[in-house]
């Protein structure tokens, strides 16, 4: 009964989404600037801006190089993106350069949020050393990494986190080759399994448990707070501009993208998917996928299945 | 009070003293004792300032970033492969203009696989728009970190300084030191004011947002300026300092037995001393010799050398690094070039010391002896000398 009462709710929930936070949210002064010259239907941008929200003006800002840093986030020439103090830290230095900030500001017994908005280049490749080192340091600083799956503003190529048989332009479809023949990294499950305070995976088309997600991370201060948010790309995923908070809530449904939280090291699902959808039907509406075969797309369901059991086996 | 210390304890102390926020740094040898001087002195409460245990030297410096731009003094310090790691943030700490102040305690690059001395590490960053002052003794060390900072945060400067001392031959050597009462370092240097940039809620800006190409030049113009700037500087940084402390380097560029000179040695680092020596000797001999030893390598001191080498009939440059490309040591073709147009002496080469290997007094008597007979015969038949390969010139031969 209590089951059936829950599967009710989460329905509910589910199509009415929590209206009294929506209007709270979209109340709240958006620090961003209206003229950042995102793709239309950029799921980063919407990341960003909410995230912005959320932490509000005592926030120090790292945009690394990548599609927010190219679209104008930190400024251009004498010009800014941002009504926070923003900056450009280097692809590889995002969490070493935050976490330098975040010391002398504790020094000067000043309280500051120092948040980066990384993409999943800077984070699960080139700039994971320095992660992982702060991870361990317990530096206090909160790291959103945005994944949209490749280096989508260099012009979409393969990253850690392109998922399985996924095309991107280095890891192209043909006679020889099927997109990428690698799994993606489990990054936001490494980065719980440093034991840090808070990690935590998001979406974009589940607003309140994002923002509930960046409302803790902004309570952390004995170490370091890890979000890692799916953010469909149209322009570098193939779909149209109107699908991104459809297929993020595809990818949640479908257990591709499950949501959950870990507190130092001890993992705990956010939301129960009671209703389980099968992959095919996120994988059919992404372009990116367009090329595979009934086969290759009972071997994706069966790896997100087993990842998906492995999660749940490590969650109470 | 006077102590007995190492080069690296020499380093620690000056950066002690000169009371820095944050400190970031990844042990490398011959630095190692360095971070852990500096590393005990926090733990003992000695030194009140962040100590951030990086997983690298990237970090290290990108740490510095963090921290420079949120308006702390900062320090570390590294050597040869964990330089050459930190190149991306390096550059990009001069281009910045974060006064960072960072020891290079100096060593050879692999290949071939070497741990030992050599300034090949450090000479090799040298366009990347760093300040570089190279350091004979242990004395120098630690004055030269606590002028470091002085000259780093001068508002006409701005720009990072590297003190570079020899791996081995002064990071682990000891000698007598005099250590500076913290009041009269205090008196020397004020505490660290970031105006132009930084990073505060309380004054937003954007820091570092896509340049276009026209006012990226004038960045790097004004960062030219910032370093042509340093020279002058620094000579009233070195003369402050004397007059506080007693101890007076003669700023860029150490002439030493000049006044009559005919033929000139040009060192730079801890061979300067072997130098000194082997200059007096030369001297008892009746040979018109001087040496100048040259701290400032960046920016180069190209005035003050065409001044000091006026009417000088011979100049021979010891080189502890080779600049592959130019074909013979650094400082040598620095220096040419810098005299083409005014007096120009004749000069050579000397490549020495590379890898470990000592600059004996056998090394610079041999080097003189070589001078000498330039300036008989008005002849340089060979440019470049590999001291510790070409035994022909030696004196008497190599006892290895």
């Amino acid at each position: 009964m209590g089951e059936t009462i829950d599967k009710i709710k989460w329905l509910l929930t589910d199509k009415y989404a929590n209206k009294a936070l929506e209007e709270e949210i979209r109340d709240i002064e958006d620090l961003l600037s209206p003229g950042v010259s995102t793709c239309l239907g950029c799921g980063a941008e919407v990341g960003l801006r909410i995230a912005l929200k959320i932490f509000g003006k005592n926030t120090i800002l790292a945009i690394p190089p990548g599609c927010m840093g190219g679209v104008g986030v930190v400024g251009y020439g004498l010009t800014t993106g941002a009504k926070v103090p923003v900056f450009f830290p280097l692809l590889d230095n995002i969490a070493s350069m935050l976490a330098g900030i975040k010391r002398q500001f504790n020094r000067k017994g000043e309280k500051v949020y120092v948040l980066a908005y990384a993409g999943d280049g800077g984070t699960a490749d080139v700039g994971f050393q320095c992660l992982s080192g702060a991870a361990e340091r317990d530096e206090n600083i909160i790291y959103i990494c945005y994944d949209n799956e490749g280096y989508m503003n260099t012009g979409i190529q393969r990253s850690g986190t392109t998922p399985y048989k996924a095309w991107t332009t280095t890891t192209p479809v043909g006679e020889s080759r099927r997109g990428k023949p690698q799994v993606s990294k489990n990054m936001p499950l490494i980065m719980a399994m440093h034991e840090v305070p808070y990690v935590a995976t998001a979406s974009i088309a589940y607003l309140e448990d994002y923002a509930t997600k960046l409302k803790k991370a902004a309570k952390v201060e004995d170490g370091l707070s890890y979000i890692h948010l799916f953010t469909p790309c149209p322009t570098g995923w193939r779909f149209s501009t109107d699908k991104t908070i459809e297929i993020s809530r595809l990818a949640v449904e479908t257990n591709f993208f499950p949501l959950w939280e870990a507190k130092y090291g001890k993992i705990r699902f956010t939301k129960k998917i009671w209703f389980k959808k099968p992959v095919k039907e996120y994988l059919k509406v992404v372009g990116k996928y367009s090329h595979l075969t009934e086969e290759e797309i009972e071997e994706i369901q069966k790896l997100v299945d087993e990842r998906y059991d492995m999660l749940k086996s490590l969650a109470r | 009070m006077i102590k007995v210390v190492d080069g690296n304890q020499a380093a620690a102390f000056g950066a002690k003293l000169s009371k820095p926020d944050v400190i970031a740094a990844y042990p490398i040898t011959p630095q190692t004792p360095l971070v852990e001087y500096v590393a005990t002195m926090v733990a003992r409460g000695e030194l009140d300032a962040e100590m951030v245990e990086v997983e690298s030297e990237h970090s290290a410096l990108s740490v510095l970033h963090g921290a420079a731009l949120a308006g702390a003094r900062t320090f570390t310090a590294t050597s040869s492969q964990g330089l050459s790691l930190m190149y991306e943030p390096y550059f990009r700490t001069s281009t910045l203009r974060l006064p960072v102040v960072m020891c290079i305690v100096t060593r050879e690059m692999i290949s071939p696989q070497s741990v030992w001395g050599g300034q090949q590490d450090a000479v090799t960053v040298r366009d990347a728009g760093w300040i570089q002052l190279y350091v004979e003794n242990n004395q120098e060390v630690l004055d030269t970190v606590i002028q470091a900072y002085r000259l780093a945060e001068d508002k006409k400067v701005m720009l990072p300084v590297n003190v570079c001392l020899d791996g081995f031959y002064l990071s682990h050597m000891a000698e007598k030191v005099e250590i500076p009462e913290q009041d009269d370092v205090d008196r020397f240097l004020p505490p660290l004011k970031m105006d132009y940039i930084k990073l505060d809620p309380k004054e937003p800006i954007s820091v570092d947002p896509l340049t276009p190409g026209g006012l990226l030049t004038h960045y790097r113009k004004k960062h030219m300026e910032g370093l042509e700037n340093a020279k002058e500087v620094f000579e009233a940084v070195d003369r402050d300092f004397g007059e506080i402390f007693g101890r007076y380097y003669h700023g860029k560029i150490e002439p030493y037995r000049m006044d009559d000179a005919e033929i000139a040695l040009v060192t730079m680092g801890s061979m300067s001393g072997t130098a000194r020596v082997m200059v007096d000797k030369a001297r008892e001999r009746g040979v018109k010799v001087g040496f100048l030893k040259l701290k400032m390598f960046r920016p180069f001191p190209k005035e003050e050398f065409r001044e000091l080498l006026e009417g000088i009939d011979v100049v021979g440059v010891i080189d502890r690094n080779v600049s592959f490309g130019f074909s013979s040591g650094t400082v040598f073709y620095e220096l040419k070039s810098a005299l083409m147009g005014h007096h120009e002496p004749l000069m050579a080469s000397f490549i020495a010391g590379l890898g470990g290997m000592d600059i004996t007094k056998g090394h610079v008597g041999t080097v003189i002896r070589f001078l000498e007979k330039i300036q008989q015969t008005k002849r340089v038949e060979k440019e470049v000398i590999w001291m510790d390969l070409e035994e022909e010139i030696w004196e008497k031969p190599l006892t290895r």
